[in-house]
């Protein structure tokens, strides 16, 4: 829900107060649902959306207002959003609520602007975990005869496609739940045994269930860019992450930790005006002239964004003053030193030698570890120093999925507020947080030695859980059986396979020799 | 082009087809050199320009064309209040664009074409390759295929963290 909130907020909408209600599903379970009901006044005068899509014939309805569908297509993580004529808990049960539904004074008028003669329709069965006969489907369609559809049945690209939804329940992994042997030992027929707990129906908004909109995501897809890295952010998350951003057009974005620049790119594909900074070069420069971060925002049209070789660690150093704020959002992904080293700029030695002046422009500083401790304490102070009130910063970090606690083990800061902590797994025990914060007081130059201190609650042992994650993860797979096994067959495998490559490369250079 | 007397020769080129990273004048504007030297007059960065490029602004007359302009013009407006004027005129003009006004005035601000124009010299006027320079103590950032390299060198960086 995280992410459709973020979403409703940025066009003003808030989730659970009088103007969008969450109401409850039918059956309630101890477990999470695939389906949200919200609940909207029918009078949308003055507000910025509407529920009906395209052009709208409705005087009632206003031109500027976007439609529903639109905002909703923004989320990722929804699948699609139905206009709910009737709910129960059986077939049953759905089908007298919508003939109830279709006699209130709300329905009827919905249901006239639906069902001209002029509106070709549809109903699509969707079953969940249960498999259907045509036959079986049909006459679950002859049950919703009561609605007159005056226009014709048209199976592609109706003007109206309805849904009917038979929720069963499913587990945390998107299995169905079901008893295969009922208590005589006997081997249950499937569908029998996985009764609904919910029957939707309703008319599907937008363009039909944002399959075409998975389509327009796989153009952005990492296997399409130009440039990648070994960390660029899948596209996926990415645009989850500009949604918790509000990233929207005309917004001022930084990616302090650009990389690759691919979490910059789908925020420029959001329509915001696009920075990045990075302490290496060779990322910032990219490979060749056609291999680089602009080469991939040229590959979709996007204007050049800005990128600056500078350390986050003395952001301040280098940037105006926080008297006034510069950008909206902050999206990134900071190094933790899994699969990309931290650094930042600075010597081993209490005291370097400073360098000769002849030779300062092509001097090349040294970089030293930067402590994940560290990295978020200066993502979060340069934060709360340049975001706008209100702007969002969003990060990810990597972190255990046991013994976290949201309140005591995150970084914190005076100014920023935590708004959202979401949790994705890899594995059993790890996985990553995507953590959205918003800025919600003035930063004080004055304080910074006090912001910086209190950015971890619990001093080391916080930063501890997010820090050193890669020997933890080695320390933990050395302590499993059968590693010392496995570890030899790969060191093996790695060795024939040099001695391959130095054997063709010989037989290379020999043949050339020959031609 | 040239320009008799000036002291910077510089070369402008409108379009070209390699993917060239750039600074712009927008980002110049926020860039600052904050060192206990510098005692807060470490701003604006002088800029020695060796390539400057101007991209031709892509305008659509059609009603998405429009949609974007309108966007553009109330993005600038939000940014006059951070931007430092003077330095941005005098940074134009040290990348060879003279025509912007002194002043910031009331009537200005709220000229449609003049801030279209602003538009422009923010975000379509880059710097190349050149040099970024402190004012105060002297201290040279080098800018290179548009990125500028605002990394300290390690003896300046100890005193830079709190």
């Amino acid at each position: 829900n995280a992410e459709l909130e973020s979403v409703l907020d940025l066009f003003g909408i808030k989730l659970s107060s009088p103007d969008c209600q969450i109401l409850t599903l039918p059956t309630s379970t101890e477990r999470a649902r695939p389906f949200l009901v919200l609940s909207f006044p029918h009078n949308l005068k003055g507000k910025r959306f509407r529920l009906q899509d395209g052009k709208c014939d409705d005087q009632s309805q206003d031109q500027d207002q976007i439609p529903f569908s639109n905002i909703i297509s923004r989320c990722i993580l929804v699948r699609s959003v139905i206009e709910l004529w009737g709910v129960g808990k059986t077939l049953s049960d759905c089908v007298a609520c919508s003939k109830k539904w279709n006699e209130s004074s709300i329905g009827k008028e919905i249901f006239e602007k639906n069902s001209g003669i002029d509106k070709s329709w549809k109903i699509t069965i969707h079953t969940l975990g249960t498999k259907y006969t045509r036959l079986e489907q049909d006459n679950m369609r002859l049950r919703f005869r009561f609605f007159d559809f005056k226009g014709q049945v048209k199976m592609e690209d109706p003007t109206n496609e309805f849904i009917m939804i038979r929720e069963a329940e499913i587990d945390v992994l998107g299995n169905v739940v079901h008893p295969q042997q009922d208590c005589n030992k006997k081997i249950i027929q499937e569908n029998v045994a996985r009764p609904p707990i919910g029957v939707y129906f309703g008319r599907i908004l937008g363009q039909g269930r944002l399959v075409k909109g998975r389509g327009a995501m796989e153009q952005y897809s990492l296997k399409r860019r130009a440039y990648l890295g070994p960390t660029s952010m899948d596209a996926e998350l990415s645009f989850i992450m500009t949604n918790f951003g509000q990233v929207e057009k005309g917004k001022c974005v930084i990616d302090p930790f650009v990389g690759t620049g691919s979490i910059l790119l789908s925020c420029a594909i959001r329509g915001a005006y696009c920075s990045g900074t990075d302490i290496d070069i060779r990322v910032l420069r990219g490979r060749s002239e056609h291999e680089n971060i602009r080469s991939n925002f040229l590959q979709f049209g996007l204007p050049r964004p800005e990128l600056v070789r500078s350390d986050n660690a003395i952001y301040h150093r280098h940037y105006q003053r926080s008297e006034v704020p510069l950008y909206d959002a902050i999206v990134t992904d900071p190094p933790y030193g899994i699969r990309a080293g931290a650094r930042k700029t600075g010597s081993k030695l209490e005291t370097p030698k400073p360098v000769v002046e002849e030779l300062r422009h092509n001097h090349i500083a040294q970089t030293k570890p930067y402590s994940v401790a560290d990295v978020m304490a200066d993502l979060l102070d340069m934060a709360a120093r340049t975001l706008v009130m209100g702007g969002r910063l969003v990060y990810v970090i990597p972190s255990f999925s046991i013994n976290f606690s949201i309140e005591d083990d995150l970084p914190q800061h005076t100014c920023l507020e935590l708004i959202h902590c979401c949790y994705q797994s890899f594995t059993s025990e790890l996985g990553r947080r995507i953590v959205t914060m918003k800025k919600v007081g003035d930063y004080e130059e004055t304080h910074q030695e006090e912001y910086l201190s209190a950015v971890w609650k619990n001093g080391a042992e916080s930063a501890e859980k997010c820090a050193n994650i890669r020997d933890k993860l080695l320390e933990a797979a050395k302590k499993k059986p059968g590693y010392q096994q496995k570890a030899a067959i790969r060191k093996e495998k790695r060795r024939k396979s040099r001695e391959a490559k130095k054997l063709s490369k010989r037989k290379f250079a020999t043949l050339d020799q020959k031609g | 082009f040239d320009r008799d007397g000036a002291r910077y020769n510089f070369i402008s080129v409108l379009i070209s087809t390699t993917t060239i990273i750039i600074m712009r004048l927008l980002t110049h504007n926020t860039l600052r050199n904050n060192s206990n030297d510098a005692k807060g007059e470490g701003f604006p960065l002088g800029i020695t320009a060796t390539e400057v490029r101007v991209d031709e602004p892509y305008i659509m007359d059609d009603d998405h064309g429009k949609e974007e302009q309108q966007r553009n013009i109330s993005f600038v407006k939000g940014l006059l209040n951070m931007l430092d004027w003077s330095a941005l005129v005098k940074a134009a003009s040290e990348m060879g664009l003279n025509a912007l006004p002194s002043k910031l005035t009331e009537d200005l601000v709220k000229d449609e074409d003049f801030l279209r124009a602003l538009f422009h010299v923010l975000m379509n006027v880059h710097l190349v390759r050149g040099i970024l320079t402190c004012p105060r103590t002297g201290r040279e950032f080098l800018v290179l295929d548009g990125i500028p390299n605002m990394i300290l060198k390690e003896d300046e960086c100890e005193n830079a963290r709190m």
